[in-house]
């Protein structure tokens, strides 16, 4: 058996995970990532919602119930965790707009608006107004974006169609990186005479960062994309720069394969057993953070029986009353019981009432984070994420 | 059947990650091609489905799926029945039998030199199916397993054998040789055992049987050795994905659960022998910015990547991992005329991606990417051993 040896070993390579192991990194630890596969965030719009249904999400974290996570990481944290995102981002070119201290919106796939705060420079534009012109472009045999849907929300407004000789998400964002493809574009844009207004395009351009901006600069009109069913590009751009920041400094992946077993001395954890064909991987840690997300990531599952148990360590997870109480009769509706279920932290984020001293919780896995009602995924996942690698920094000095 | 397809919940985090769909419309992707269709192949019904034979099986849809399902295996499967059923045809029967392609060409290594560059016989290769984008890759008479067979005296502590595979062994015997040379130079007893060649080709062309073949053989070759006491080193990551992944799985190698237990990759040998405190090798500077590109085939067996470890050793080194891209290539996937297209916009892709970090020099532990990304870079390729051992004999 291979024995390998780190700082901190962080499972789960979700957004919080991530950007853990980058704020560790940065601190000059030496760190390891976990993951049985892709994460949920690489099907995201890339948008950054750190609260929902408000003008100011900072304004409005001291309204949430008090067991909610983010008053443990406070607004000052949030900032931190924002502006840490910001910058990793920026150095990979791909570029946001927004912040914590005022909500903006975005044009959904369904023409609606979203409201979201950390947005991606490719929708800043997408904040529109129903009186507005509209210009929507769709591609040719594009199977997982509907413009009927969109256009029939604003008064003035056209689409037109371009074939780009492929119709996945993937494959026309593939073919929007190519520069003699774009040419080809272009110039047929510019035959279209397309009136004034905003050009809104399913959110396929370019699966490089860099692109868009290369895109707007030759178009010289106000474009931005609509977030698309997945596979999403915006969300995978983000992935791959975040990944990527963590490759650059040195932090060794270990992807594609899940925690088999956990070996604990005393009460500490001390190393973690991949599960593989042949020989197993034993990866040591002086501390461990658990970023495995929530029951659609399978860091927590629920039994039948109505229990609720965490994956990896087997700690006790928060169940929010009898199984009757878990779902509310229309699924659509937000706040669910079972959206309560999780880990329990004490204010280091640690797990409550196990007695570990090396374990870290973070991301969508806390218990009362409550993700879809309050519309936070994305930014309790960050603010955990830094917030959580913070207090495990103060545990290895 | 395996019931792990029932486990898929449509999430397509395996379709971002395929790069066969990202370039060819007709493909459906590895959550269609997978876990969909196999609801429907079940039975006694023939396959219809000439598309399966699209997938490289370069296996990152195995990696990305957060669910336990393995697209990949169920298509190979639907591509060896497809096979079974409808015939290979002449480049795919050709590929398959690779191992003995090689025998020839390195037998008779300065005719299939002059054969595989002469121009008329490559209107004959593109008849017979075969693409020609590409050089083919050279053939040496002096093979690594037509030269001396041990390295390192008897009393050393650990022995290992080195399975090369067909590639190293008669396309590129000297790099062979220098990796021998290397592990022998850290205090390994190194033998090259006789071997034949691992069965990946054979599989990915659809033929199960002749893989199992190759595996039987090497499976109790290479268990033999294990029972002695020596350890199985690797090179070539997709010899090392059959060998450690496909002997204890689809292959189903007599021992294939020791063989995999027991077997290396050569960077992770090092690493090993490093953390155990037995070997400590004083690396000089290089000062170099590398592209490392990742061969589909080590992601794929999650061991992470060793070489990248030992590489960040060597002070001075920039070193840029590219583990989004499949090369194109894939084995001799891209050699087929039906699938060239596929594999040189791949390549390109993989290439472009590279040079836009500004490298001096590219690496891939695997021979047929080099090949590939050389032809579409025009970078200068190392294997990342010859990194180790530039900084390894720069020390004064």
């Amino acid at each position: 058996m291979k024995t390998e040896n780190y700082d901190t070993v962080i499972v789960g390579g979700g957004i919080s995970g991530l950007m853990a192991a980058i704020d560790l990194t940065r601190k000059g630890k030496r760190v390891a990532v976990v993951s049985k596969g892709d994460p949920v965030c690489c099907l995201s719009t890339g948008c950054i919602d750190i609260l929902k249904g408000v003008d100011s999400p900072m304004e409005s974290i001291c309204d949430l119930p008090e067991n909610h996570p983010y008053h443990l990481v406070g607004t000052g944290g949030i900032d931190r965790a924002a502006g840490l995102f910001l910058s990793v981002m920026e150095e990979a070119g791909l570029s946001y707009v927004g912040n914590t201290a005022q909500n903006r919106y975005i044009l959904s796939p369904g023409g609606t608006r979203k409201q979201t705060a950390l947005v991606p420079e490719s929708m800043a534009h997408g904040d529109m107004e129903e009186n507005e012109t509209l210009n929507v472009i769709t591609f040719k045999g594009m199977k997982d974006f509907f413009p009927g849907y969109v256009t029939a929300k604003f008064k003035n407004a056209e689409v037109y169609e371009f074939d780009p000789g492929i119709g996945s998400t993937l494959g026309i964002a593939t073919k929007f990186d190519d520069p003699v493809f774009r040419e080809a574009f272009v110039s047929w844009f510019k035959s279209q005479g397309i009136s004034g207004g905003k050009i809104a395009m399913p959110a396929v351009l370019g699966t490089k960062p860099r692109v868009f901006g290369e895109l707007a600069r030759e178009l010289d009109r106000k474009i931005f994309e609509i977030p698309t069913l997945p596979p999403s590009i915006p969300g995978l751009r983000m992935f791959k720069a975040l990944k990527t920041c963590l490759q650059d400094s040195g932090v060794d992946l270990y992807w594609g394969r899940a925690v088999k077993s956990v070996e604990k001395d005393d009460d500490a954890i001390e190393a973690v057993t991949l599960a593989g064909m042949g020989r197993s991987t034993r990866i040591e840690g002086r501390s461990f953070i658990l970023a495995t997300g929530s029951f659609v990531s399978g860091g927590l599952y629920a039994r039948q029986d109505g229990v609720v148990k965490e994956s990896v360590f087997d700690l006790p997870a928060h169940v929010p009353g009898n199984r009757e109480s878990w779902f509310g009769h229309n699924f659509f509706e937000t706040g669910h019981g079972i959206e309560k279920a999780g880990i329990r932290v004490n204010k280091w984020f640690q797990p409550e009432d196990t007695g570990i001293p090396n374990l870290f919780v973070c991301g969508s896995i806390l218990a009362f984070s409550e993700t879809m009602k309050y519309g936070c995924g994305h930014g309790m996942a960050i603010a955990t994420g830094v917030a959580a690698a913070e207090k495990c920094e103060e545990y290895l000095a | 059947m395996k019931t792990e397809f029932e486990h898929c919940i449509r999430c397509t985090l395996c379709v971002e990650n395929c790069p066969v769909f990202r370039v060819d419309k007709d493909y459906p992707g590895p959550k269609q091609a997978g876990p969909d269709a196999v609801r429907f192949r079940a039975g006694n019904e023939a396959p219809v489905d000439e598309w399966v034979h699209k997938c490289a099986q370069c296996k990152r849809c195995d990696v990305a799926c957060p669910y336990g399902v393995n697209p990949s295996e169920l298509i190979q499967a639907a591509q060896v029945r497809y096979s079974e059923e409808h015939g290979k045809g002449l480049a795919a029967t050709l590929f398959a039998g690779n191992y003995y392609l090689g025998l020839l060409g390195s037998l008779f290594a300065p005719v299939a030199n002059a054969v595989t560059k002469n121009k008329g016989m490559k209107k004959l290769f593109r008849m017979l199916g075969i693409s020609t984008y590409m050089t083919f890759p050279r053939f040496h008479f002096r093979t690594l397993s037509r030269s001396w067979r041990w390295k390192g005296d008897v009393k050393r502590k650990r022995k290992v054998v080195f399975f090369h595979g067909c590639y190293l062994d008669n396309n590129a015997p000297d790099l062979g040789r220098s990796m021998t040379g290397l592990l022998a130079d850290l205090g390994i007893r190194v033998k090259v055992p006789r071997q034949v060649c691992c069965g990946v080709p054979a599989l990915a062309n659809g033929d199960l049987k002749q893989a199992k073949g190759f595996a039987a053989k090497n499976g109790s070759i290479l268990a033999g050795y294990i029972d002695r006491g020596y350890d199985v080193i690797y090179s070539c990551t997709s010899c090392g994905n059959a060998l450690t992944q496909e002997y204890p799985g689809v292959l189903d190698a007599p021992e294939g659960k020791k063989i995999s237990e027991n077997t290396y990759d050569i960077h992770e040998y090092i690493l090993m022998l490093m953390e155990a405190g037995e070997i400590n090798p004083d690396f000089a500077p290089l000062n170099k910015r590398v592209a490392y590109h990742i061969p589909c085939h080590l992601r794929s067996m999650g061991i992470g990547y060793p070489a990248a470890k030992l590489l960040r050793m060597i002070p001075g080194l920039t070193l840029h991992i590219h583990d989004d891209n499949c090369c194109g290539l894939s084995g001799s996937y891209g050699f087929k005329t039906k699938f060239e297209d596929n594999a040189t916009q791949l390549g390109r892709i993989a290439g472009e991606a590279i040079l836009e970090r500004d490298p001096d020099l590219l690496i891939s532990d695997c021979g047929a990417c080099r090949m590939q990304l050389k032809h579409f870079t025009k970078l200068s390729t190392m294997d990342p051993t010859e990194l180790l051992r530039l900084s390894l004999s720069n020390r004064p």
